[in-house]
């Protein structure tokens, strides 16, 4: 398969008279990471929402695989392959690590009411194998967490939810992972660790590809091949990072105009 | 033919005016505190109840003979004590779920319900049986040949004044100020020095205030009161206030609009009316609800993501 | 808080008789103190046991350890403590000196422990207001009433059809959770409990507000639930009959919750409870869960009606109307949400006690209100709060 893995044409969505996202393009292949830059209210987050099947696209496609899941409901879109985290994270704080990451593999298990009811035992054999692959994932994730998978969610730092989260998503075993400002409310030895466990993950499954939104230019600068600067709901520039950053849109976006006109 | 479409639109409207007094409250409440006060039903229908006291109380002392002038005191006495349960109310139980998940508060002010419903059934004499509850105005006029009733004239009249009065208390006094501040941020609200205890107290006072004249209205309506009318009343109310989209007090009084409205009609043209008055309104209820998942007037809030 | 390691060690541990000590004290305890309850007339003595009752929770809302400790014991010795138990329900109505009132009063909070375990699948596990379990409840009782009275299909028969119909009606419940949410919602289900209790009230065929009367008590192997039974010399009055059969009941709920609460289905509708948006993108169709927690709120639901309709052998309307649900939903909340044994608690509490007040005559709903109130207020997250699910062969 030659094709990108994710590709999105002339996304749109309107609400009442405001144009969050207007006709952005995005092609992502197998194994790629993509950052997302701009402006807060860019409409980067939306743009997740749009591929990640929270708001229906009021124009534009999206293709994952090939496959069209535009405007499909979160659930399918999510079973299809693409897992996501928020930027304020959201986790399921009332219950365990184990818990949550066991709820991210949701769509990879399939016990339904009957199932549980009718045939316990196996039942039962496929969530304590899922309980048994979560530890790894944590493990792999956060040896901390790990010592730590069986107290419940709410009780953990802010970095630590961030983990979490990527872990939940990493459980789905996704095509595409979509990182919502991972690093946000992390302080810089956490966000050099967040650098170090990404790297380990795209080490661990090459396949993976990543789009992550982030404000760290540190993280910007040391994760992604493709940098994609939003603005106003439309892409302004992609390209390499270095090349990214000398664009005269992108400053404007970012200092104003007169900055970057000085 | 025109005098029974005369007779229904005036029941609908005077029914619509009782009902909308009760279900304001609710929205008034839901806006405020993000609550629901499920026992507002039974807070109002006290009202009659002391209106009946306060008319015994009078002849027994003052007035030697059932004067209009006792029923008028009863009823201001009425409207004020109700107003005052309301507000303790709040300060004895319902303050206390203000953090607490939503479905704890309801289960607690259904509770509430059941003790308000109680006591009235305690401390009224032989309170379980149900109390004739005299027409405010007996008077009634001749238009063509169509008799009005004067008190459904009048039950008109002061809910369209409760609703002006509540709409310009809300948009143009200080107060009504303070209260939406408190609404919008509890927090923001404090640092203006806005006392959002005394803005709870005042909103509690003002729902249950005017819930007790529709529960007057109501008593008098039907001739009678029993100390468990509340329940149905409040249901209706809370019923109209949602489908109408809580915290919008033209919800409300659409919603009020509605409900009578199916209740009038299933009463005038079905020869079982009566029975299955609340099936369909209580259909309509979910048909509305089904069809506009946050009520008619109310806002679709977009999570934030 | 119990950390990663003590769960592991706790896992490893193998009963010990400190743990059988503490198993037999609680169930025996707690049956012995039901059981001075069920059957003094004394008012003293009973708000003494309340007392002791309270006391309990009072020492375990300041010593949680005690309760860590409790629940450790239990899993080390799961089976010993399951078998003890069977054997308490087994021979509770011979303890019962006959009393045919005490075993009415064991029925009926056996049948609301059931309604409150299937609301617990929506209100505990989903976080899903439904205040029409007693229009499921109702439904289940007349199905079985009619198909008894009108067709004489057997009792036993009538159990899964009823149950069968009720959660057809779950399902339609269910249906408008596609899009409204929360107190929107809970009217939803408030409007569904009242027309149901409405057009039971109304219809001919259901007997209208007399309700049915003259309903066929079940049999089995040629003896009549109305009989009395006799075993190793003692006999039980017929009350005895449908204590057993709610106790299977009961056994059939509990084990329901368990599976459920343990798998892939209860995950998810915890997963909702918290946060709809993120279950949603974790791949969980969170309308089919809703509707699922409905359809098995209903089914066991209509178990419970069917086993009223039989028992009493007269049912009206006013059976099961909102208040009933409201009750139903109280038990859950005072007994914990989303934990079976704390469900099942205040499902006999919330029965007994405006029963064993009844002393009070008319101050006892007036009492059980306030006791609610006091409730939500002092221990709002139940008797027995949520406990942390366990993995790894427990």
């Amino acid at each position: 398969m030659s094709g990108p893995v994710l590709e999105a044409r002339n996304l749109s969505i309107r609400f009442g008279g405001l144009v969050a996202v207007a006709g952005v393009d995005l092609s992502l292949s197998a194994g790629e990471v993509l950052c997302i830059i701009g402006p807060n209210g860019a409409g980067k987050s939306t743009l997740f929402n749009l591929i990640s099947g929270i708001y229906r696209p009021s124009s534009g496609s999206v293709h994952l695989d090939g496959r069209a899941i535009t405007g499909q409901p979160a659930h399918r879109i999510a079973a299809a392959g693409i897992a996501r985290t928020f930027q304020s994270s959201r986790l399921f704080t009332d219950l365990t690590l184990v818990d949550n990451v066991v709820i991210g593999m949701h769509c990879r298990t399939r016990s339904g009411v009957l199932d549980a009811l009718l045939r316990p035992r196996h039942a039962r054999a496929e969530l304590e194998a899922a309980a048994e692959r979560a530890g790894e994932l944590l493990r792999l994730v956060s040896p901390d967490l790990y010592q730590r998978r069986h107290t419940l969610a709410g009780a953990l730092p802010q970095a630590d939810r961030r983990r979490l989260e990527i872990a939940r998503a990493l459980a789905s075993e996704p095509k595409v992972i979509m990182l919502d400002e991972p690093s946000s409310g992390m302080d810089d030895r956490d966000t050099d660790a967040l650098i170090e466990d990404i790297h380990m993950t795209m080490a661990e499954r090459p396949g993976l590809s990543y789009i992550i939104i982030e404000h760290d230019m540190r993280l910007v600068a040391a994760l992604p091949e493709r940098v994609m600067v939003i603005d106003y709901g439309a892409k302004i520039a992609e390209g390499p990072f270095a090349e990214v950053r000398q664009d005269r849109r992108v400053q404007e976006a970012y200092l104003g105009q007169r900055a970057a006109h000085a | 033919m025109d005098a029974f479409v005369m007779q229904n639109l005036m029941n609908w409207l005077v029914l619509s005016s009782i009902y909308a007094l009760v279900a304001l409250g609710f929205s008034l409440l839901f806006g405020v505190l993000n609550v629901i006060h499920f026992s507002h039903g039974d807070v109002s229908i006290v009202a009659p109840f002391v209106v009946l006291a306060t008319v015994q109380a009078l002849i027994a002392t003052a007035f030697p003979a059932a004067t209009p002038g006792a029923l008028v005191l009863a009823c201001a006495a009425a409207i004020v004590v109700v107003g005052l349960i309301g507000v303790l109310a709040d300060w004895l139980v319902i303050r206390r779920f203000r953090n607490a998940p939503a479905m704890m508060a309801l289960v607690a002010t259904v509770a509430l319900g059941t003790v308000i419903r109680e006591l009235i059934r305690m401390i009224y004499p032989q309170g379980s049986n149900p109390k004739p509850f005299p027409n405010l105005i007996e008077t009634r006029l001749m238009i063509g040949d169509l008799t009005v009733p004067v008190f459904s004239l009048f039950v008109i009249a002061v809910s369209v004044l409760m609703m002006i009065v509540l709409y310009v208390v809300m948009r143009h006094t200080p107060l009504g100020m303070r209260i939406r501040a408190v609404a919008e941020d509890r927090n923001i609200a404090r640092l203006m020095a806005i006392s959002p205890s005394r803005i709870y107290a005042a909103t509690f006072f003002i729902a249950s205030a005017v819930g007790a004249i529709g529960g007057i209205f109501y008593a008098s309506y039907a001739g009678v009161v029993r100390f468990d009318f509340g329940i149905q009343l409040g249901l209706i109310g809370f019923s109209a206030a949602v489908i109408g989209g809580l915290g919008s007090m033209q919800g409300a009084i659409l919603g009020s609009l509605l409900i009578a409205g199916i209740d009038t009609l299933v009463q005038a043209t079905m020869a079982e009316g009566a029975s299955y008055r609340l099936v369909f309104a209580f259909l309509l209820v979910i048909f509305v609800l089904v069809l506009k998942p946050s009520g008619i007037l109310g806002r679709t809030v977009m999570e934030k993501v | 808080m119990m950390t990663g390691t003590s769960k592991i060690t706790l896992a490893a541990r193998r009963a010990s008789g400190a743990d059988l000590a503490i198993i037999a004290g609680i169930e025996l305890g707690g049956a012995l103190l039901l059981g001075f309850f069920l059957l003094t007339d004394d008012w003293r003595l009973i708000v003494a046991l309340l007392a002791v009752f309270a006391a309990g929770f009072a020492l375990l809302q300041i010593r949680p350890a005690i309760e860590d400790r409790i629940v450790s014991a239990f899993h080390a010795a799961r089976a010993q403590a399951l078998g003890l138990g069977a054997v308490v329900v087994l021979v509770y109505p011979f303890m019962m000196q006959g009393s045919s009132y005490a075993l009415h009063l064991l029925v009926i909070a056996q049948l609301y422990a059931v309604l409150a375990l299937a609301l617990n699948f929506q209100l505990g596990s989903a976080n899903i207001p439904n205040f029409a379990t007693g229009a499921s409840y109702g439904i289940g009782a007349y199905c079985s009433a009619l198909l008894a009275i009108d067709f004489g299909v057997s009792f036993w028969l009538t159990l899964p059809i009823a149950a069968l119909v009720a959660t057809g009606f779950g399902f339609v419940l269910g249906f408008p959770s596609m899009r409204t949410r929360e107190t929107y919602l809970a009217l939803v289900t408030i409007a569904f409990g009242i027309v149901v209790h409405q057009l039971l009230n109304n219809f001919s065929w259901t007997g209208g507000p007399n309700g049915l009367v003259g309903i066929p008590a079940p049999t089995i192997a040629g003896h009549s639930f109305t009989a009395p039974i006799e075993l190793f010399g003692q006999r039980l009055p017929s009350q005895a009959n449908f204590y057993y059969l709610a106790a299977a009941l009961v056994a059939l709920a509990i084990v329901c919750a368990r599976r459920l609460h343990d798998s892939r289905v209860g995950l998810a509708w915890n997963a909702l409870r918290c946060d709809e948006l993120a279950a949603r993108c974790q791949g969980i169709n969170v309308v089919w869960y809703k509707m699922m927690a409905f359809a098995v709120d209903a089914f066991l639901a209509a178990f419970a009606g069917s086993v009223y309709a039989a028992y009493v052998s007269y049912i009206s309307p006013d059976n099961f109307t909102f208040l009933v649900s409201v009750t139903i939903m109280t038990m859950v909340i005072v007994g914990g949400m989303d934990n079976t044994l704390g469900v099942i608690v205040g499902a006999f509490l919330l029965t007994l006690l405006p029963e064993k007040l009844r002393i009070f005559a008319d101050y006892r709903l007036l009492f059980v209100s306030v006791i609610v109130i006091l409730f939500l207020i002092l221990r709002p997250q139940g008797l027995f709060p949520q406990r942390p699910r366990s993995y790894g062969g427990r």
